[in-house]
C-alpha cells in the first residue's frame, strides 16, 4: 500500500507541477508595463478604440448625468480632456474612428421615443437598491450612425428593425463591418425560432459589410448562434471576429474575407473566446477569454493563423478584456475591473511587442478542444 | 503615518502586528519590483525634485524629526529655508511660517510620598518587634511611584485590601468583582498588579482582560474609592517592584490618586492585617470569586502623589502662494497641500516597530513622511512659477506621530478660516511606488474627485487605486472632519514601516517626482475651477474589528487623544454612524456613558464592554459649558 500510495502521489504532482512550468514562464509585467487606470468617472467604461494617429481614444461610459447607459466619449491623451459626442439621450456602444475622415461612427437608440423612459426607468430601477447582472440587452432600437467632429452633424446609416451595431471601419475608411440582428425580424420565425428571440436575440446576430455612407449592406455570415465584434485587420485583407455556438456559451475567434468567403477557425479554445482585435504587424490577435474560469476573463493572444495554442497576457482578478492596441502596436487599451467591484474601466499599458512575438513562437501547436 | 486613532485604542496591538505581516509581504513584492523598475531611465540626482529634500529630512542630524525635538526644530529650519526661497509667505496675519502648539511629551513622577501608620491601639502581634507593637509610622518615599495617569494631590485615610482590584463587567457573565461584598467609598484601596498566579488558562485569559491598571483605576473610583495603591504580589513576576512610569500619550488623569508600592510598603501596610501579604494572595491565587478582600483597621495612610506631565512645543511650518490675480468673488479662494514632516525620533513615543537589535536608534522616516514633506515642497516650488487663481496653502505639519496634534491644533486655531479651503491634498508615505500603483484616498470627500482625477492621469499615467474612505490614520482625517473636500496620497506600506531601516536611499525619487507632478496638475485644475469642489460626507466603512474578543462595538466617536479634557473630548464624529445620529459633535466631551462615569479615553474603551449593540444607552456630555443628555445606539462593527 505504502508504494501504491507514493505512485499515487507522484501522479498528483505532475499535473501541478507542468502547469506551473507553462504558467511561470510569462508574467503581465512580461507584455504589460505600466498598467494604469485610464477612466476613473462615471460607473463604468469600456470599449476604447484609437484614433488613427494615436493620439486619442474613443470609449462608451456611465457618465452622463441623469441618463444611466453608455454614452460615446473622445479623451485626448495629450491633455487628458473628455468630450462627449453622442446624443446625450438613450443607449450607445461600439464607436470607431473613420480613418481619412472627421468621422465616428457608434451605435445609438436616441431615435426611439421611448429613449428617456428607459433611462428615468433604469434609474428608479437603480435607486431601489436592486441589483442585477450586468448584461446587454440588444435593443432592437440601436442604430448605427456617423458623427462629424467637424459640424457635429449625426448620419444615419442603418434602419433596419433589430440590433445594428459593433461597427468599425476598413483601414482605407471605405467599409464598416458590423453586427446585425435583422434576420430575427425580417422573416417570419418558427416557434422555436420565436422561443430563442424572446430568450437569447443574440442568437440571430450575424456580420455585415456596408460602404462607409451605409449604401450596399451585405450578410456575410449565416452560422446560428452570435456571430459579432467584427473587425478588420491592418491591411484590410480579412475580417477577425468572435462565433459562438448555439448554446452561446462557446465562442472562438474566426477570420474571413470582406466578401464572407473562407471562413477560417483561428481559435479551438473550449471557452469563450471573443473581442479579437489584430495586432498592427499583422503577426497576433488579441483577444479575451474565460478560459480560466467563467467569471474570470484574461486578455490571451494567438498567431495570425492560429496554428498555435494562444497565449496569456493577464494576470489580474476580475475582467480583462477588448483589448486594442495602438496604431503603433506600442501600447494596449483594455477593459478591466481590477480596480476593483464589477463595472469595468478603462486600462492603458506599455505593450511589449517583442516579448509577445517570443512567446507566440514558444507557444505549443494548438490543441483541438474536447468539445470538437 | 500614524497608526494610533479610532475609537477603540485598544485594538492597536494587533492592527500593528497585522501591518508587520503586510509588510512582510510587501517586502517580497518589492524585491520583484526591482527589475520593473529598471527599465525606465534612472534620475539624475541634479534632476530630481525630490531627492535632496528626502536626503536633508531623513539624515542623521535631523534625528528622527521627533516632534518637540532639536531634530524637529531643524527640519524646520531646512523647510522655512526652502519655502523661502519658493517665495512662498507667512499665512496673512502671521509673522512666521513656525506655528507652535503645545504637547504633552511625557510623564515622570514629581516625588510621590507615602506615610503608613499603625494605629496606637492595635498590636502587631505576628512580625514586629515588641518595641514598636505599640505604635509605628514610616514615610517612603523611594518605595512608590505615581501611575502615569495618576491625579495629582493628597490623600489620607484608611485602607481596604480589594484584592486584584478586578471587575469583570456582567456582560461576560463571568462572576468576578474583586469589590462585590466591600465598601471603599472614601477608603484607600490596595489592590495587586496582574492577575491570579494560579488560575487556569480560560480564567486567566478572561481576567487578564480587565487586569489593566488603568481598567482597575476606574473601577476604584466608580466604587467611591479616593486612591488606589498597586502592590506586585510577592507571588507574582516581578515581586515587590514598581511599576514602571510609561509613556502615557492619553493625558487625561483617571479622576483618582494612583500610586505604585513597593514590597517594603505593601508589608508595613499588612502590619495592621491579620495576615501576610503572600498569605492574602495565595488566597486569592486559584481565582475563587468568593474570596473577598477586607478592610486594614490597624493602619491609617497619607499618599502624596505628584505625575509632572512634560510639556513640549511642536511646530507646523505653514506657509502660502498668495494668487496672482485678484481673488474676487471666487469661492473658497484657498487650495491647501500638506504632508507630516515628524516622525519617531529614535523610537522612544512607543509606536516604533523596531526589532531588538534596532531599539533606540534613529528612525530616519524617509518615506514616513519626508517622502510627503519633499512632494509638498516641490508641488510649491512648481506652483510658486505658475499664475493662481487661488491662494495656494502649504502645510508642514508636525505631531502626526503622536495623534494628528498638529494638523488640529492647526484646524481648532484656524489662522485660515477652513471653510475657505476649496480642498486640501495630503501626501503620507509616497516614496515607495511598486508596480506603478498609487493609492488616492478620501475620494469619497467630493463628487469632483472623479473627473479632476482622471483628468490629471491621463498625463501621470500611474495604477491609481482609489479608496473612497477619508477616515485614514493621516492628517486628512482632520480635513474630512472639517468638511473640506480631500484627498491623500499613498504608495503603500513596506516591511521599514516605522522602523530605523526607512531610510532615503530606499526611495524611488522618480516616481516620487511624478507623483509631485500629478499633485500639482491637481492643484492647477481645482485652481482655475470657477465652482469650488463640492463636500460629501462619507459615511463610515466599519472595519471589522480585531483586538479585545467581545469588542464587536461601534460608536462611531472619534476621540481626541491629546488634550488634557476630564472625559472624552470628540475631535469629531463618524458620518452616519451611532454618535453622529446621537446629535454628538466635535468638541463635544463625554462624562457619562450607561451609567459609568468618563474620566478619559481607557475609561471610555472600559465602557464600551458594557454596551450592547442595538440596545440605546445614555450619554451624558459636556458642550459649551453645559451638561447635556443623549441616547446612543450602538452598532455592530462590520
Amino acid at each position: 500500500m505504502k508504494g501504491f500510495r507514493a505512485a499515487l502521489v507522484a501522479a498528483l504532482l505532475a499535473v501541478p507541477l507542468a502547469a506551473m512550468q507553462t504558467a511561470s514562464t510569462y508574467q503581465e509585467r512580461d507584455f504589460l508595463t505600466r498598467v494604469r487606470r485610464l477612466t476613473i468617472e462615471g460607473r463604468r467604461a469600456g470599449e476604447g478604440y484609437w484614433s488613427p494617429d494615436g493620439k486619442r481614444l474613443v470609449f462608451q461610459s456611465e457618465r452622463e448625468p441623469g441618463n444611466p447607459f453608455y454614452q460615446i466619449y473622445v479623451l485626448d491623451l495629450g491633455t487628458g480632456d473628455t468630450k462627449r459626442i453622442s446624443p446625450g439621450i438613450g443607449k450607445t456602444t461600439c464607436a470607431f474612428f473613420r480613418p481619412n475622415s472627421d468621422e465616428i461612427e457608434f451605435a445609438s437608440t436616441h431615435a426611439d421615443p421611448k429613449s428617456k423612459q428607459l433611462q428615468e426607468d433604469e434609474l428608479a430601477f437603480r435607486a431601489s437598491g436592486k441589483e442585477r447582472r450586468y448584461a446587454w440587452d440588444y435593443d432592437p432600437e440601436m442604430d448605427i450612425y456617423a458623427y462629424s467632429e467637424k459640424t457635429g452633424a449625426m448620419k444615419r446609416l442603418t434602419t433596419a428593425r433589430g440590433y445594428d451595431a459593433e461597427g468599425s471601419y476598413s483601414p482605407d475608411g471605405q467599409w464598416i463591418v458590423f453586427t446585425s440582428m435583422r434576420d430575427a425580424y425580417n422573416r417570419p420565425l418558427d416557434d422555436k425560432e420565436k422561443k430563442k428571440l424572446a430568450e437569447d436575440p443574440s442568437y440571430f446576430a450575424e456580420i455585415y459589410i456596408m460602404r462607409a455612407d451605409g449604401s450596399g449592406q451585405a450578410r456575410l455570415t449565416t452560422v446560428a448562434g452570435y456571430d459579432g465584434g467584427p473587425f478588420f485587420t491592418q491591411n484590410g485583407k480579412r475580417i477577425v471576429w468572435r462565433r459562438f455556438d448555439e448554446s452561446g456559451l462557446i465562442a472562438d475567434v474566426w477570420t474571413m474575407n470582406p466578401d464572407g468567403s473562407d471562413q477560417k477557425q483561428i481559435t479551438d479554445f473550449g471557452s469563450m473566446s471573443w473581442a479579437p482585435y489584430m495586432h498592427p504587424s499583422g503577426e497576433y490577435f488579441l483577444f479575451a477569454s474565460n478560459k480560466l474560469g467563467f467569471e474570470n476573463f484574461e486578455i490571451f493572444m494567438v498567431d495570425a493563423q492560429g496554428a498555435k495554442e494562444p497565449v496569456r497576457v493577464t494576470y489580474s482578478d476580475g475582467f480583462d478584456g477588448l483589448p486594442v492596441p495602438s496604431p503603433d502596436g506600442k501600447q494596449l487599451a483594455w477593459t478591466s475591473s481590477r480596480s476593483g467591484g464589477s463595472a469595468g474601466q478603462l486600462f492603458l499599458a506599455q505593450w511589449n511587442h517583442e516579448k509577445a512575438l517570443d512567446a507566440l513562437k514558444n507557444a505549443p501547436p494548438r490543441k483541438p478542444s474536447k468539445k470538437s | 503615518m500614524n497608526h494610533q486613532r479610532r475609537d477603540d485604542v485598544r485594538t492597536q496591538n494587533s492592527q500593528n502586528s497585522q501591518k508587520r505581516i503586510l509588510s512582510a509581504v510587501s517586502a517580497v513584492s518589492a524585491l520583484i519590483v526591482v527589475a520593473v523598475v529598471g527599465l525606465f531611465a534612472p534620475v539624475d540626482a541634479q534632476t530630481s525634485k525630490t531627492r535632496a529634500h528626502v536626503q536633508a529630512l531623513a539624515s542623521d542630524r535631523l534625528e528622527g524629526r521627533l516632534a518637540g525635538s532639536n531634530g524637529e526644530r531643524l527640519a524646520g529650519d531646512y523647510i522655512v529655508s526652502q519655502l523661502q526661497q519658493i517665495g512662498a509667505k507667512p499665512l496673512p496675519g502671521q509673522r512666521d511660517f513656525r506655528l507652535p502648539f503645545e504637547f504633552t511629551a511625557g510623564t515622570k513622577d514629581g516625588g510621590s510620598r507615602i506615610s503608613v501608620q499603625l494605629k496606637p491601639d492595635t498590636t502587631d502581634a505576628r512580625t514586629s518587634p515588641p518595641s514598636v507593637a505599640s505604635g509605628f509610622s514610616r514615610t517612603f518615599e523611594s518605595d512608590v511611584r505615581a501611575l502615569s495617569f495618576s491625579d495629582n494631590g493628597d490623600v489620607d485615610g484608611t485602607v481596604v485590601f480589594a484584592g486584584y482590584g478586578i471587575v469583570v463587567p456582567d456582560s461576560q457573565d463571568f462572576g468576578y468583582d474583586s469589590y462585590a461584598t466591600l465598601d471603599v467609598k472614601d477608603k484607600i484601596v490596595v489592590v495587586l498588579r496582574y492577575f491570579p498566579e494560579d488560575a487556569d488558562q480560560k480564567t486567566r485569559s478572561m481576567l487578564a482582560r480587565y487586569a489593566d491598571l488603568r481598567y482597575k483605576a476606574m473601577a476604584a473610583r466608580q466604587r467611591g474609592a479616593k486612591a488606589m495603591l498597586v502592590v506586585t504580589g510577592p507571588r507574582s513576576p516581578n515581586a515587590g517592584e514598581l511599576v514602571p512610569m510609561t509613556f502615557d500619550t492619553a493625558l487625561a488623569g483617571s479622576g483618582l490618586v494612583a500610586v505604585s508600592i513597593s514590597g517594603n510598603v505593601g508589608g508595613a501596610i499588612f502590619r495592621g492585617a491579620d495576615k501576610t501579604l503572600e498569605e492574602a494572595q495565595k488566597a486569592l491565587d486559584s481565582a475563587n470569586p468568593h474570596v473577598a478582600g477586607f478592610t486594614i483597621a490597624g493602619v491609617n495612610v497619607h499618599v502624596h502623589a505628584a505625575v509632572e506631565r512634560e510639556k513640549k512645543t511642536g511646530h507646523n511650518i505653514v506657509a502660502y502662494l498668495p494668487a496672482t490675480e485678484p481673488i474676487g468673488t471666487t469661492p473658497k479662494p484657498w487650495v491647501a497641500v500638506g504632508a507630516h514632516y515628524d516622525h519617531l525620533g529614535h523610537g522612544e513615543a512607543g509606536n516604533t516597530l523596531a526589532g531588538k537589535d534596532d531599539a533606540g536608534k534613529i528612525h530616519y522616516g524617509a518615506d514616513d513622511n519626508a517622502s510627503g514633506s519633499a512632494a509638498v515642497l516641490a508641488v510649491a516650488s512648481t506652483l510658486a512659477g505658475q499664475p493662481r487663481k487661488r491662494n495656494v496653502l502649504v502645510a508642514l505639519w508636525s505631531g502626526e506621530e503622536l495623534g494628528l496634534i498638529g494638523s488640529n491644533a492647526f484646524a481648532d486655531k484656524k489662522p485660515v478660516p477652513l471653510d475657505q479651503l476649496a480642498a486640501y491634498l495630503n501626501f503620507d508615505m509616497v516614496g515607495r511606488m511598486q508596480d506603478n500603483k498609487l493609492s488616492v484616498q478620501a475620494t469619497g470627500t467630493s463628487p469632483a474627485w472623479g473627473r479632476i482625477l482622471e483628468q490629471a492621469n491621463i498625463a501621470a499615467g500611474f495604477d491609481l487605486q482609489l479608496q473612497a474612505d477619508p477616515y485614514q490614520p493621516t492628517d486628512v482625517a482632520t480635513f474630512n472632519g472639517a468638511s473640506v473636500p480631500s484627498l491623500s496620497f499613498f504608495t503603500g506600506t513596506h516591511a521599514d514601516y516605522h522602523k530605523p531601516s526607512d531610510t532615503a536611499d530606499k526611495i524611488d525619487y522618480e516616481d516620487l517626482d511624478r507623483v509631485v507632478d500629478f499633485a500639482a496638475a491637481i492643484v492647477r485644475r481645482i485652481e482655475d475651477t470657477a465652482d469650488a469642489p463640492q463636500f460629501t460626507k462619507v459615511d463610515q466603512q466599519m472595519q471589522s474589528g480585531g483586538g479585545r474578543a467581545g469588542v464587536r462595538i461601534f460608536t462611531g466617536t472619534i476621540p481626541d487623544y491629546a488634550t488634557d479634557a476630564k472625559g472624552l473630548l470628540l475631535s469629531g464624529v463618524i458620518g452616519g454612524g451611532p454618535a453622529e445620529q446621537a446629535g454628538l459633535q466635535k468638541g463635544d466631551v463625554i462624562v457619562e456613558i450607561a451609567g459609568q462615569t468618563i474620566a478619559n479615553i481607557y475609561d471610555y474603551t472600559y465602557a464600551l464592554e458594557v454596551l450592547k449593540i442595538g440596545q440605546p444607552a445614555k450619554v451624558i456630555y459636556m458642550r459649551d459649558g453645559k451638561r447635556r443628555e443623549t441616547t446612543l445606539t450602538p452598532a455592530a462593527r462590520k
